[in-house]
């Protein structure tokens, strides 16, 4: 049986993706992702060995014991407000990444922005010499 | 990052999307991004010399491979981190991570190949070549650049 420490997990798609028997089942809307571990009395131990922060155990068998369930609200994109990912993710990333953050003038403050805004982002200053001089050309 | 872009040359065509699905079963990592009426760019993974997907990934799947950055489709587990990860927003999951892979095992990556504006290329000399001669034309012309 798995079991899950929430102050530990970062609500990736990490366990739902390896387990072999469908026994944890993530459910995602708009705003919000749950995961949820089914008691299962498999010896696999995929999820634990593949966990990034740690959080899940394997336990002996409890038919008492409740099945854990864990819910996180979706972090809304800076600029286009879709929801895309979890707080603990994006907080994890912030603190993988926070000792090259330094050379960057803007820092971190891109994690908060959404992936497609981000490809966005980078269009619009990849092309900023050639659209001036297309605008300048054009007048 | 070793396929160097020509905002410049790029006509929007998107045939670079084409190659890259056609290639990769399907599922592409080249984007072409349209600013407003007056340009067109394609979208994808820079290779970072010091890749944050690389350092947001746990299992060892993304890792640097001399000027790549190399994925080991066994090792992902699809967690989202390193999607999250790149500032670009060049790498996807869905099961499993996506990316740029600089077409291994193929002479030039495909989008390289297929682009019909020589909009891409793989050879830096040219790529700053084409940099030099426009910051001269922009001089000659007595605008700064």
């Amino acid at each position: 049986m798995i079991k899950v420490d929430d102050s530990l997990c970062i609500g990736c798609k990490s366990c739902s993706n390896v387990c072999p028997s469908q026994n944890i089942v993530r459910t995602e809307t708009e705003k919000m992702r749950s995961i949820h571990w089914k008691r299962c009395k498999e010896e696999c131990d995929l999820c634990v060995e593949f966990c990034p922060a740690r959080a899940l155990t394997l336990v002996p068998f409890d038919e008492t014991v409740q099945e854990p369930d864990l819910s996180f609200d979706l972090v809304a994109c800076k600029i286009c407000g879709s929801r895309y990912a979890s707080e603990p993710m994006l907080r994890r990333i912030e603190a993988a990444l926070a000792a090259d953050s330094e050379r960057d003038s803007e820092g971190l403050e891109w994690i908060r922005v959404c992936p497609t805004c981000r490809r966005s982002r980078e269009a619009e200053m990849a092309s900023r010499e050639t659209v001036l001089e297309r605008c300048r050309r054009g007048q | 990052m070793p396929v160097y872009v020509d905002v410049d040359r790029c006509i929007g065509c998107r045939s670079c999307e084409v190659a890259c699905h056609r290639v990769h079963g399907g599922i592409g990592h080249i984007h072409v991004h349209f600013v407003g009426d007056f340009a067109s760019v394609p979208i994808f993974c820079h290779h970072c010399e010091e890749a944050s997907c690389t350092i947001a990934c746990f299992s060892g799947a993304l890792y640097k491979d001399g000027e790549r950055t190399a994925f080991d489709v066994k090792k992902c587990t699809g967690c989202g981190l390193c999607s999250l990860a790149c500032p670009y927003g060049v790498v996807w999951t869905d099961k499993i991570a996506h990316k740029c892979d600089l077409c291994e095992g193929r002479a030039e990556p495909a989008c390289v190949a297929t682009c019909p504006a020589n909009a891409l290329t793989t050879d830096y000399e040219l790529a700053s070549r084409r940099e030099r001669a426009r910051a001269a034309r922009a001089a000659a012309k007595g605008g700064r650049r």
